[in-house]
């Protein structure tokens, strides 16, 4: 199964800097990693570390300044915005850190929107799946003004599993969620990977939320510092633990 | 595409509203200016006056050829101002082609009553055209003999016999100024008071009240030599009408042979002149309105997508497309203008209304005059306003589609503040273009110069709008210190603001600085021209006295005025027009007619270069603004034509520099004998002593209608000529100016509505809403600053300019009270579009806000 040995996503010498009133600030400092299909993986690392930078390269919506990405076969720097486009509408979901929703579409519209710009027909019984499991079934009229935050945060992971993509990029997905609907998010995340062979890549500051996952990779000033397979929550707060120490040294 | 847009349109009714707003307006204007277009030109005289003729031979206009470029050759035809002439001699070739039955020569002879009132004076042999029939009495038969038209005159006819003498008016003959056969009636004739007899009574369908003398006396009588105005056909019943038109026009050389439909255009009206005036001021008015509106429309769009900048950044990130939202807004942009147009359109249409009773009431446009419904016009107002609206849609989609998605999540929705080199390039290159515009000569003449000014003022605004950004962050630097002494912690931070959105600021500078520059200069420029045709005309008249007259002068007045004792100089004008070309079209140019013997004693043209000495047959003078728009010298020989259309290559032999008081050409008035309407002196300028005055008053008695005057109420006529034009211009003004002052309140209102997020922010931050209000009082204070500076100074530069060009004056009359007006407007527009919605943002409680996605 020739399939399987290509991961899902790929990095390689990412680096992305910004330029701020002149400076130059490095959010990606060479990265490479690849993530295989039928995977979950946690990203985690202290604020300004780069996750969401990383996050947004590998799923196509910022340029990298320097390395390429590649999703499945297709290597991303040589497409077109518009085919990039096409490709993330296809292929990729992104569930944003904040401000996920269109304030002038209900909750429905907000999930079924890339389908429609997709021009796509949605799988009514999947999208009911969906909406079910995020448990909105009783919101979808409403505005996204009208929810809270954490209700805002499921409707955007429905709208990113709407479209049954290949790989899932979650950004800090059960930041504002209380324990039982974190841990609902998370076994819902959990179960597509489980149960329909997708691919979710997702960055959180919370080991426990990381435990679900596959694979915890850390990443500190741009750089994967740590990359463990399972290592179940209490690792993963040590291993933050001695980063936090280290870089407070390194000061 | 479309409903996603309007789902976002009705979530921001805000920025929505206010583009409607603009385009609605905008849809007005150009509904009402596109009717008065569609009047002018869909107006098709009727047949009046050759209402029985099959064929009618004449020269209504004139037409210029020239090749352009690609080698097209290039017509441009002109109405001939004091109409066209064809010769006498064809009456007597058409007469022998075969099916004609009837062939008859007009002219119009300028004859009034001794009230003044004009009546269309004819040869009897052309009452056949109309037709008029005799109902009582029989032809003019010798000189004396007139046949009246049944008409009412109104003021009465004079019979000449009552008691009262000449001097004391006209005593009405029958009842109701209606005549009898064998009565006697005073009429003057080219300039001269004559009895004539009553010898018939005629009945027909003419325009005005007609009175018929004898053929020989009306060819002796007439205008032209060896010329007429029309030749009319009558054929012989069952001829080929198509064939009889084909060999007349092989007769008839250049001339025009017009079949009965189109014989209404061989007439001289009121109606065809003002269809004239509806065309020039609808065109040249909705010229520079479209594009005063695409540039609101480009900045009221543009700042709207601005702000939804998130939202489509997110859009974008959710996987549409750069071109599916470059649709989305191109869409919704499409949607607001239709919306637009069913407001504007039907607005503009009473406007259109309204301002035809104006015009009408101002004597513009003939009572009647049929105007048009306006069909072509709304037709053409909706697809400019969704054209405009689609292509600022575009602009501005082009601009937000080329975001990375990654912006969408971004905290701060600040934008990057470097703008593109692309801009910048093109802000100095319209800089560099407006500067030199400033300093290239300026056409002239009323219009032209509201054009040329116009032309300069755009390009400067252009240029301030695209380098907006950096005039923003360059005065943010400057001010900030000054900001911050006279404000404190709000001025630090307005300084900050300023600094930071110096690049969403653009529109909202922009769209002062077009406020204030349109408000500094053309509303100025009406003045300067008023001000300065006065002034040209009372410095440039040496003359003490003028013989004024609406019935004409004849040629034995200015010999009896040269007679009487004490008389130093008379010079008789004929107020008349030349037609030239320029850049191959046609352009019909006021001009004065003189007698250049002792021209001196009367007239100071301010000659600048050669002299008025010279003024004979084949030369003539022009004004200083016509030699540079014509780009003639002294010494050139210029191709013109006259008013009727005849050929005339004349040598220029002075230059002069009181145009707008006395016209823009100067033709020796030998040249235009036989070539005008009446043939006769609309003015004879005397220079006198006092003591002179009891017998040129005698001499004006003698000539019903005219009247000696002072040379200083011969100048007030004049500015009250210029008044009646100003009003329109004025009005015209006023509307472009109001546009643009809703355009600024428009984008400032949006631009504050848009700060809610931001400002609640600053006060769950601990900024009190004092403190919050004095920072937006220290932001406009630096925007409306750097705003009125630079409009100030873009008006000044074109104001100048343009008045240089036309008076020679370089400093404009500016009136104080306009300069207040102009700087406290902008005040109180800035302050009450800000501060009243800041201060309407302030009273909710911050935390409401926050949640607010920008
Ligand atoms: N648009 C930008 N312009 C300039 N610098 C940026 C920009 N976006 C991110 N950065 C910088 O890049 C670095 C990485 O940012 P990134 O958002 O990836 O951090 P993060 O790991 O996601 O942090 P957090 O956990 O707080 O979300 C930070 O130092 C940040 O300041
Ligand atoms: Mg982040």
């Amino acid at each position: 199964m020739s399939v399987h040995t290509e991961p899902a996503v790929r990095v390689t010498g990412l680096t992305r800097t910004y330029h701020a009133d002149g400076e130059p600030v490095h959010a990606l400092a060479g990265v490479d990693a690849s993530f295989q299909r039928g995977t979950f993986t946690a990203i985690m690392g202290p604020s300004g570390s780069g996750k969401s930078t990383l996050l947004q390269a590998a799923a196509g919506l910022d340029r990298p300044t320097d390395g390429s990405v590649w999703i499945g076969g297709t290597e991303l720097s040589r497409l077109s915005e518009t085919k990039l486009t096409e490709l993330r509408r296809g292929r990729i979901g992104f569930v944003f850190q904040a401000f996920n929703l269109i304030g002038a579409l209900t909750v429905e519209e907000n999930i079924l929107l890339p389908l429609r710009l997709a021009g796509a027909r949605p799988d009514r019984a999947w999208i009911t799946q969906v909406v079910d499991r995020v448990g909105l079934g009783q919101r979808l009229r409403h505005r996204p003004s009208a929810l809270s935050g954490g209700q805002q945060q499921r409707v955007a992971i429905a709208r990113a599993l709407a479209s049954r993509p290949e790989v899932i990029f979650c950004d800090e997905p059960t930041g504002a969620l209380d324990t039982n609907t974190a841990a609902e998010v998370l076994t819902l995340l959990r179960a597509i990977v489980d149960e329909h062979g997708q691919t979710v890549v997702m960055v959180t500051h919370d080991p426990v939320a990381a435990s679900y996952a596959d694979r915890v990779m850390v990443l500190a000033d741009g750089r994967i510092v740590h990359d463990m397979p399972q290592p179940g929550a209490d690792r993963i707060a040590e291993h933050l633990a001695t980063l936090g120490r280290s870089r407070a040294v390194t000061r | 595409m479309i409903s996603l847009a309007t789902r976002m349109l009705r979530h921001r009714p805000g920025s929505s509203v206010a583009t409607l707003l603009a385009l609605a307006l905008g849809a007005l204007i150009l509904t009402a200016m596109g009717v008065l277009v569609e009047s002018g030109l869909r107006y098709h005289p009727a047949p009046v006056r050759y209402a029985a003729a099959d064929l009618v031979v004449a020269r209504p206009d004139t037409t210029f050829t020239s090749r352009e470029f690609d080698g097209e050759i290039y017509r441009s035809t002109v109405a001939l101002p004091e109409g066209g002439t064809v010769p006498a001699g064809l009456a007597g070739r058409i007469r022998g082609i075969e099916g004609v039955a009837t062939v008859a020569v007009d002219e119009n002879i300028a004859v009034h009553t001794g009230a003044g009132t004009p009546l269309s004076g004819r040869g009897w042999a052309s009452a056949v055209l109309t037709p008029y029939e005799l109902v009582d009495g029989r032809a003019p038969a010798n000189d004396d003999d007139v046949v009246l038209s049944t008409d009412p005159v109104p003021g009465g006819l004079d019979s000449g016999v009552a008691p009262g003498g000449a001097a004391s008016g006209g005593v009405s003959t029958g009842e109701a100024g209606r005549a009898r056969v064998g009565e006697q009636v005073r009429l003057v004739v080219g300039g001269v008071l004559r009895t004539y007899r009553i010898s018939g009574l005629a009945r027909g369908n003419g325009n005005a009240a007609a009175v018929f003398f004898s053929d020989a006396h009306a060819a002796a009588l007439a205008p032209h030599r060896g010329a007429v105005s029309a030749v009319g056909v009558i054929a012989a019943p069952g001829t080929d009408l198509g064939r009889l038109a084909d060999q007349v026009g092989q007769v008839a050389g250049d001339t025009a042979v017009l079949r009965r439909a189109d014989s209404g255009l061989a007439e001289r009206s009121a109606d065809g002149a003002a269809a004239g005036l509806l065309i020039q001021v609808g065109a040249s008015f909705g010229g520079y309105v479209i594009l005063l509106i695409v540039f609101v429309v480009a900045a009221t769009i543009g700042l709207s997508v601005r702000h939804r900048r998130r939202d489509l950044a997110l859009v974008r990130a959710v996987a549409a497309t750069p071109g599916q939202v470059r649709r989305m807004i191109m869409a919704e942009s499409a949607l607001v203008s239709v919306f637009a147009s069913a407001i504007g359109v039907p607005a503009g249409l009473a406007a259109a209304g309204w301002l035809t009773g104006e015009l009408t009431s101002r004597g513009f446009v003939p009572e009647g005059f049929p105007m048009a419904p306006g069909v072509i016009a709304a037709a053409g107002a909706t697809g400019v306003i969704l054209v405009s609206a689609v292509l600022a849609g575009l602009l501005a989609a082009r601009r937000i589609s080329g975001i990375k998605p990654a912006e969408a999540l971004g905290e701060a929705a600040i934008e990057p503040v470097s703008a593109g080199r692309v801009r910048w390039i093109s802000g100095l290159v319209a800089l560099t273009a407006a500067g030199s515009s400033a300093f290239a000569a300026v056409a002239a003449g009323g219009q032209t110069a509201l054009g040329a000014a116009l032309g300069m003022l755009y390009l400067f605004v252009l240029a301030v709008a695209l380098l907006a950004p950096w005039i923003n962050a360059a005065a943010a630097r400057l001010l900030a210190p000054l900001l911050r002494a006279a404000f404190g912690t709000s001025g630090y931070l307005a300084a900050a603001n300023l600094r930071a959105n110096a690049r969403g600021a653009a529109s909202v500078l922009t769209s002062l600085v077009l406020a204030v520059g349109f408000g500094g200069s053309v509303w100025f420029l009406q003045n300067n021209l008023e001000r300065q045709a006065v002034a040209q005309s009372r410095s440039g008249l040496i003359a003490t006295r003028a013989l004024v007259t609406g019935a004409g002068l004849s040629d034995s007045v200015v010999a009896e005025v040269r007679a009487v004792p004490g008389v130093r100089a008379a010079t008789p004008v004929r107020n008349t027009s030349v037609v030239a070309s320029v850049m191959g079209d046609g352009e019909v140019i006021g001009a004065r007619a003189v007698d250049p013997a002792g021209i001196d004693a009367t007239l100071d043209l301010g000659v600048t270069s050669g002299s008025l000495a010279d003024l004979r047959d084949g030369t003539a003078a022009v004004s200083r603004t016509q030699a540079s728009t014509f780009g003639w010298d002294l010494g050139e020989k210029v191709a013109l034509r006259l008013g009727d259309g005849t050929p005339a290559d004349v040598r220029v032999v002075a230059i002069y520099e009181h145009g707008l008081g006395f016209g823009d050409v100067v033709l020796p008035r030998s040249a235009v004998i036989g070539h005008t309407a009446t043939n006769l002196d609309d003015q004879i300028l005397i220079s006198a002593p006092a003591s002179a005055d009891v017998a040129l008053r005698e001499i004006a008695a003698a000539h019903p209608g005219a009247a000696l005057v002072d040379t200083g109420t011969v100048t007030g006529g004049l500015a009250k000529d210029l008044a009646l034009s100003a009003w329109l211009n004025r009005l015209l003004i006023a509307v472009m100016v109001g546009y643009t002052v809703v355009a600024a309140a428009n984008t400032m209102v949006m631009a504050a509505l848009a700060r809610r997020r931001e400002l609640a922010v600053l006060r769950l931050t601990g900024v009190t809403r004092r403190q919050v209000k004095r920072m937006i009082n220290a932001e406009q204070a630096g925007l409306l600053g750097v705003a009125v500076l630079l409009g100030g100074t873009i008006a000044a530069l074109t104001l100048s300019s343009v008045v240089r060009a036309l008076t020679g004056n370089l400093v404009p009359y500016v009136p104080p009270l306009g300069v207040a007006t102009v700087l406290g407007g902008t005040a109180v527009l800035a302050l009450a579009t800000t501060i009243l919605p800041i201060a309407r943002l302030l009273r909710v409680p911050p935390v409401e806000h926050i949640g607010v996605r920008e």
